[in-house]
């Protein structure tokens, strides 16, 4: 034992050249993490750039009131599937002892998953136990082995993939973008989006999109004059500009005229206080609240990262990939509890950029990878299974050390929007696309 | 030791009745340079400049004039070491922990004296301060490039030990050649740190600085490199080494580095000496020079000072320059500012945030100094220029803050730059050891039309007489017509003065160069 150089907590020092393997790192990345959860919760240096710690919100309008919303949970960095729903021994499929040896000192250990009851064939990682009755319930569900068409590691053009959802194209329309653009409400008024000054990928395109920290900042600076007097000098200041950002200003003003009262009324409205300490409280109790305000909320993205764990990914006792889910995992539970009768209309999906190798590397974490999976939740939700096809893991069942990919991410995506938000046009989402149904959703 | 990090500093601006109803009053205040000095540069100057400083000032004007015109201007900013500069060598004083060895941070955070978060937050203070009061504009515009560029994130826990050092190393090779920077920052160890490579061995390689090395730095995703390239990259990258447990001491290990042979793209190397510095130097010479990373830094310096969707024309002419001027970063701007697509579309590029933070500080003439305590204007502006999204360095992913107008165009960001020029513009916060010119100096001379008051404070702070658009916006705040006469009491003993400037700030004249 020795004492960690960055918080002076006791680690267990890996050692510089363990079996010639040299790493120091895998405890560096623990209390890294437990710097960056500090760094967010009092805005510190790291903060900046992110609006609700490592969590970004966007949402998008464009809905009737009383209509279902889909929360896209988006895990950046790439997560690893295979910490999350984990393949068990069952009959003479071998996967977890191939995944044991592949990975030996992060594997979830089979008795420590999670018991899917009829799905037997997987187990959930124990940390996501806050969500066990919603699996239970048959609310919550997920699909294995997703990806793109392609293999792709690198984390940005990955992730631009994903959010264009358009591959080949040009257009850098998002796919989000899309949604609120094509299904007939699209006056750019009535298509508004809100949650980070920075839009991501799937939200830039040609409907307009509007991004702040929380609900509260929904309105216009005040200099001694009424709101009305500043919206309409905005107005007439950017009328004859052209430019991205003279967009950003006519949806500002319009946006803070419909969203008045709730700013009005966050501290009563934003129940923050429900929500466990983390990225993920700000953006959830904000984003439950404006669905419960009701003024035609459809789609929203939220980003929850910090899941690119090359080194220190930790075991199911603790540790990185243990803490980050068990945030993930508490926070939901409390975001459809704080929901309460509006809970009925939202469906949550994760999405990631990519899975991760299924062997581990010399850091104790895991490289860009392939086959992932991803989780739904909530209304519509046909729960209680891992859907669509499973490649296994017996070595000649990997694609160059990947999980192989047998679902293509937009399969997942389009049927979540085909029984939630069936207004939208497939054709509009994911162009020339042909889906393979999985029965990820009720009929 | 995190729970003692500090917090936002509780002057940070509540909106208290009392603020509603009246702007606040500065401290100390300076009388600013009379109305009938302030003169509008010639468009093309005026363009120049504000693509190539921080914010145009009545100062920089009049600078650029006794230099004998932009170009001139441009040619002096082009060689800083020239340029005296002791606004810019005050402010490093200011924050004496950013200019400390990578050992002496280290030590002075293991023994709590100065915890490293502090002393990033104070580079990042730093920057904006010299962006703000430094003279050397367009030094301080590349070293942001380079730094967004090869971009290490500012509060890596691993990196940020050494990251005051990297940027050392790009402000000395800001303007040099790039064939330099590359060697320099990839092998320097805040990247090693950052992206894993400090702890990457020929035993267990880690491909993270390797591949990013091809994606993000040099020759961009398109360039048709394969995975047994990105793995070559990689092994070539072996040996870089950091001590984590002793006192973060950078050490090449020999012992460390792979020596098969390595093949990326068309570079090929033997690789056969257990100390491959040299043969990593080679590799990093290879990209810097290659077509593919000619015509990426080209557009990318196209899309920070030109245009988000620069033509083929002027990346071609630029990426020209870079290739026969063997990486040289001086020639390669030239050709851009030389370039008919340089003059062709003023004011087309949206302000990022920092960008506009900093121009809003420049508009408004207020003068920092040294901060020596929280609530000092030098210090709280951490706070301030945070909110909107873009301190420096702080992207949280290795491929840098986004640099087009549509990713800064949200609403929710028009919303933030908004509060932050009320705030200022009303003088609320932050306000401590600054001074601000006295309203009174900035009028023309009074009583005076509310549209020529607009009209000067338009060609003061921004450079130019606004619109007739802009000044009808400015007017509906103000709720007079324009052709009203003010006496100078009645603009500055009420709200007057802040709504015509914050609405200016508020302007596409301002949130846009």
């Amino acid at each position: 034992m020795t004492t960690s150089p960055l918080d002076g907590a006791a680690t267990t020092r890996s050692g510089r050249t363990t079996g010639g393997r040299a790493c120091g790192c895998p405890e560096f990345r623990m209390s890294r993490r437990r710097l960056l959860g500090t760094a967010m919760a009092t805005g510190g240096a790291l903060a900046g750039a992110q609006m609700f710690g490592d969590a970004f919100r966007q949402v998008a309008y464009g809905g009737e009131p009383g209509g279902n919303v889909v929360v896209v949970l988006s895990l950046r960095g790439g997560s690893d599937g295979l910490s999350l729903v984990v393949p068990r021994n069952v009959d003479s499929a071998r996967d977890h002892d191939h995944l044991t040896g592949y990975r030996s000192t992060i594997v979830v250990p089979q008795g420590a998953l999670l018991d899917l009851g009829a799905e037997r064939r997987f187990g959930l990682h124990p940390a996501l136990d806050p969500l066990l009755p919603m699996w239970q319930a048959g609310s919550f569900g997920a699909v294995h082995a997703v990806g793109l068409p392609a293999p792709n590691r690198s984390h940005f053009d990955a992730m631009e993939e994903v959010e264009d959802a358009d591959p080949g194209s040009r257009l850098r329309v998002g796919w989000i973008n899309r949604v609120i653009g094509f299904d007939g409400a699209n006056a750019p008024e009535e298509a508004v989006a809100l949650g980070t000054s920075l839009l991501p990928t799937s939200m830039v395109g040609p409907s307009s999109a509007l991004g702040v920290n929380q609900v509260g900042d929904l309105q216009i600076a005040g200099v001694g004059t009424s709101g009305e007097a500043r919206r309409q000098s905005l107005s007439q200041m950017w009328r004859a500009s052209g430019t991205p950002l003279a967009r950003g200003v006519k949806v500002a003003v319009d946006s803070t005229t419909k969203l008045a009262r709730l700013a009005e009324n966050v501290d009563d409205d934003v129940h923050g206080d429900l929500y466990p300490d983390g990225p993920l409280r700000g953006a959830l109790a904000n984003t439950a609240a404006l669905i419960r305000e009701d003024v035609g909320t459809k789609m929203i993205a939220i980003d929850y990262g910090d899941w690119d764990m090359h080194e220190g990914l930790g075991s199911v006792d603790g540790g990185w990939m243990t803490d980050h889910l068990g945030h993930f995992a508490a926070s939901l539970k409390v975001f459809f509890d704080d929901l309460g009768s509006h809970a009925g209309r939202v469906t949550v999906v994760t999405i990631s950029e990519f899975g991760r190798r299924v062997e581990e590397n010399g850091s104790g974490g895991v490289d860009h990878g392939y086959g992932n999976a991803m989780l739904l939740l909530g209304a519509g939700v046909a729960g209680g299974a891992v859907r669509g096809d499973w490649p296994g893991l017996a070595p000649g069942d990997l694609v160059d050390g990947d999980l192989a990919m047998r679902q293509d991410f937009r399969d997942v995506l389009w049927e979540v929007l085909d029984s939630r938000l069936p207004g939208v046009q497939r054709d509009a989402i994911f162009p020339g696309f042909r889906p393979t149904a999985l029965g990820t959703m009720r009929a | 030791m995190t729970s003692d990090r500090p917090r936002r500093p509780a002057a940070a601006p509540e909106a208290t009745d009392d603020r509603r109803r009246r702007p606040g009053r500065a401290s100390r205040t300076y009388a600013a340079v009379r109305a009938d000095t302030v003169r509008a540069l010639p468009p093309a100057d005026r363009h120049l400049v504000r693509r190539f400083s921080w914010g145009l000032t009545p100062a920089l004007a009049e600078e650029v004039r006794r230099a004998g015109g932009g170009r001139a201007w441009f040619e002096r900013q082009l060689r800083p070491a020239d340029l005296p500069d002791p606004a810019g060598a005050d402010i490093d004083g200011w924050y004496p922990s950013t200019l400390r060895s990578p050992r002496a941070i280290w030590d002075r955070h293991h023994s709590e004296q100065e915890y490293i978060w502090d002393v990033v937050a104070d580079l990042s203070r730093r920057t904006v301060a010299r962006r703000i009061h430094g003279r050397r504009q367009v030094h301080e515009l590349m070293v942001d490039f380079w730094s967004n560029l090869l971009h290490v994130t500012l509060g890596h826990e691993e990196a940020q030990f050494w990251r005051m050092d990297y940027d050392r190393v790009i402000r000395a090779n800001a303007l040099g050649s790039f064939e330099t920077l590359l060697q320099r920052t990839i092998t320097h160890p805040a990247m090693g740190l950052y992206l894993d490579n400090a702890f990457s061995s020929k035993w267990a390689p880690n491909e993270n600085l390797g591949r990013e090395l091809l994606e993000l730095h040099t020759v961009g995703v398109d360039a048709g490199y394969t995975e047994d390239d990105v793995k070559a990259s990689a092994r070539m990258l072996t040996g870089y080494r950091v001590d984590l447990w002793d006192d973060f001491a950078h050490a090449y290990e020999p012992e460390w580095h792979d020596t098969d042979p390595v093949k990326v793209m068309s570079f090929k190397h033997r690789n056969d000496r257990a100390d491959g510095r040299a043969a990593t130097l080679a590799y990093l010479s290879y990209l810097a020079h290659h077509p593919a990373t000619a015509r990426r830094l080209a557009h990318r310096l196209c899309v920070r000072f030109v245009s988000d969707t620069p033509s083929a024309s002027i990346v071609n002419a630029v990426a020209k320059a870079y290739s026969t001027g063997r990486t040289a970063i001086v020639p390669t701007l030239r050709a851009l500012v030389s370039h008919p697509d340089f003059d062709a579309a003023p004011m087309s590029k949206v302000r990022m945030p920092t960008e506009d933070y900093v121009a809003t500080v420049r508009a408004l003439g207020i003068r920092l100094q040294r901060p020596g305590r929280d609530d000092a204007f030098a210090n709280a502006m951490y706070w301030q220029y945070s909110q909107a999204g873009q301190p420096p360095y702080e992207w949280p992913a290795p491929n840098g803050y986004p640099e087009v107008g549509a990713a800064w165009s949200s609403a929710g960001r028009v919303l933030t730059s908004v509060y932050v020029h009320r705030d200022l513009a009303a003088r609320w916060w932050p306000t401590e050891r600054a001074t601000f010119p006295t309203e009174r100096s900035m009028l023309p001379p009074m009583p005076a039309t509310l549209l020529q008051v607009i009209d000067q404070l338009g060609l003061r702070l921004l450079g130019e007489r606004p619109r007739q658009g802009i000044a009808e916006g400015v007017a509906t705040v103000v709720g007079l017509p324009l052709s009203r006469r003010l006496t100078a009491d009645e603009v500055v003993d009420s709200w007057t003065f802040t709504r015509i400037v914050a609405s200016l700030l508020d302007s596409p004249l301002h949130l846009h160069r």
